[in-house]
């Protein structure tokens, strides 16, 4: 089976990639978006100061 | 000499560091002119692919962004090292390990275990967790394995310069690539884009005495639009921060205490622990049961003075046994 | 089994307390070797970077001894050491570090005895609380 991987994806904010898989007619078989990434904002801003929280979260994205 | 090949890269990021090269608005056109840009993935459909194929040493400076925090972050900073003939460290996240630094105060597993099930928005009846390798219909996916420690990117290569901030000023960004295409670049190993003296050094506040009877949160005084906040009993990072920012810094400008983001000030690795010392300093009183209560009011101190740079500081991590 | 054997870092300064430290020798006042001491000039000398990096590098435990308050030889010094060793303290409870581990003290030059019987104190609690692994 034939792979097309598109990796990283682009032009957007964020990790991600694609992976495509053909059968042999060359049709697309499969196809699965993937995200290679994670920070754990909703676990480490518990417990915080609120006044601290619109300082950390535009962390999130800066986009 | 034909133009100068850039590469900009993130790791655990947010964009912010590519904004803030985007924000340099019509001045990106004089970047671009003078240099190519061969890997952005914000901005460009370069693959990783492409930057396997080229030879070492092939990209003249990669301005990675973002911290370390799975081993795709890691191999990407590798691969970048190896094409690239300069490393810079950009935004605080790579110098420092930044907000996502955080993260050093939980156990990996319990982040996990919130975000793919515990969280108030998450259904998950199966429990299913990302795995780095997974078979499904027959074929093989993966995911980069998510490490038990952020680092700041200095802790996996070697890195030539630094560039702080979170993010860095658009102008300073354009300063610093002024020096690069110039050839004017100081030593390696030197933070660039950011004065050499603390931040206090540029705030526009008065400053009368610092003497402290007592700490507060925003919402507990209206406090004076001209003095220093320190002064005023509000925590700012001010004197354990580089200055350089801009002038004046932003955030004071914006009434806002300095939290930090331009990492410690020269000659000092351990910006939380010199804050520390700092406001210990400045505590006014020699009555122990005083001191307790002045200390008391600070809410959360390994979050205020290590926000930006927890990975790179001398605590680093907590470890769970 | 061997027992497990804390190592305590003792940074005491140059004057009440190195009295008082000498003292328990005199007075016949024994205390364990698990304390390894450094001497300083002054505890308010001692930077909350020193404590961490003792920490970092195995101790289980950080004795800090000073003149008592009002007595430092240097005027104010204890005080800051005061100040900056409770701040420390409360940073590092969020990460784990028991009040046991990093104790503040003020010691004469009368009190020997009381320095070894504290010492003898502080082995015994962190031998029951364990090695210190916390830091990274």
């Amino acid at each position: 089976m034939k792979k097309i991987s598109i990796d990283p994806i682009t032009r957007l904010e964020g990790h991600g990639k694609i992976e495509i898989f053909l059968n042999d007619q060359g049709d697309v078989e499969n196809a699965y978006f993937q995200v290679p990434e994670l920070r754990g904002f909703e676990v480490f801003c518990l417990g915080r100061p609120v006044e601290e929280l619109p300082r950390i979260v535009p962390r999130i994205c800066g986009v | 000499m034909g133009k100068l090949k850039f590469a900009l890269y993130w790791g655990a990021a947010c964009g912010g560091c590519d904004v803030a090269v985007v924000d340099t608005h019509e001045k990106l056109l004089d970047i671009v002119a003078a240099a190519d840009i061969l890997f952005w993935p914000v901005a460009m459909d370069f693959k990783y692919h492409d930057v396997e194929e080229m030879a070492d040493q092939h990209i003249d400076i990669c301005l990675f962004n973002g911290a370390v925090r799975n081993s795709e972050n890691e191999h990407i900073a590798h691969l970048l090292r190896q094409k690239s003939k300069v490393m810079v460290a950009f935004g605080a996240c790579a110098q420092l390990g930044g907000i996502p630094g955080l993260a050093n105060e939980k156990r990996g597993k319990e982040i996990l275990d919130y975000v793919y099930h515990g969280s108030p928005s998450t259904i998950s009846p199966k429990e299913v967790y990302p795995q780095e390798v997974v078979s499904v219909s027959g074929v093989e996916l993966k995911l980069p394995r998510f490490y038990e420690t952020v680092m700041a990117l200095d802790q996996v290569v070697e890195v030539d310069y630094y560039v702080p901030g979170c993010p860095p000023e658009s102008a300073r960004i354009l300063e610093v690539v002024q020096a690069i295409v110039t050839g004017n670049l100081p030593p390696k190993g030197s933070v660039v884009g950011a004065l050499d003296k603390a931040l206090c050094d540029t705030c526009p506040r008065k400053r009368e005495e610092k003497k402290v009877k007592a700490f507060y949160r925003p919402h507990e005084i209206l406090f004076d639009l001209e003095r220093c906040f320190l002064e005023q009993g509000l925590i700012c990072l001010g004197p354990a921060t580089r200055g350089g920012c801009s002038d004046p810094p932003r955030c004071i400008r914006s009434n806002m205490p300095c939290r930090g983001c331009y990492g410690p000030p020269p000659d000092v690795t351990d910006q939380g622990v010199k804050m520390m010392s700092a406001i210990g300093s400045i505590i006014d009183s020699q009555d122990p049961e005083k001191i307790e209560q002045i200390i008391h009011g600070i809410a959360d101190p390994l979050g205020t003075f290590y926000r930006f740079g927890l990975p790179a500081s001398a605590l680093r991590k907590k470890r769970f046994l | 089994m061997d027992r497990f054997e804390p190592r305590i870092i003792g940074f005491y300064c140059n004057w009440s307390s190195q009295t008082g430290v000498d003292g328990a020798g005199v007075e016949g006042a024994s205390y364990p070797s698990n304390l390894r001491l450094i001497r300083v000039m002054c505890s308010g000398s001692i930077d909350p970077e020193v404590v961490i990096e003792a920490f970092k590098r195995g101790a289980d435990g950080v004795l800090i001894l000073g003149c008592h308050l009002g007595n430092c030889h240097y005027r104010n010094g204890n005080y800051n050491t005061l100040r900056r060793i409770r701040l420390l303290q409360k940073t590092l409870e969020q990460f784990g570090l028991e009040k046991e581990r990093l104790r503040l003290e003020w010691v004469s030059v009368a009190e020997g005895k009381r320095f070894a019987c504290l010492v003898n104190e502080m082995t015994e609690e962190l031998r029951k609380l364990g090695p210190f692994k916390q830091l990274a």
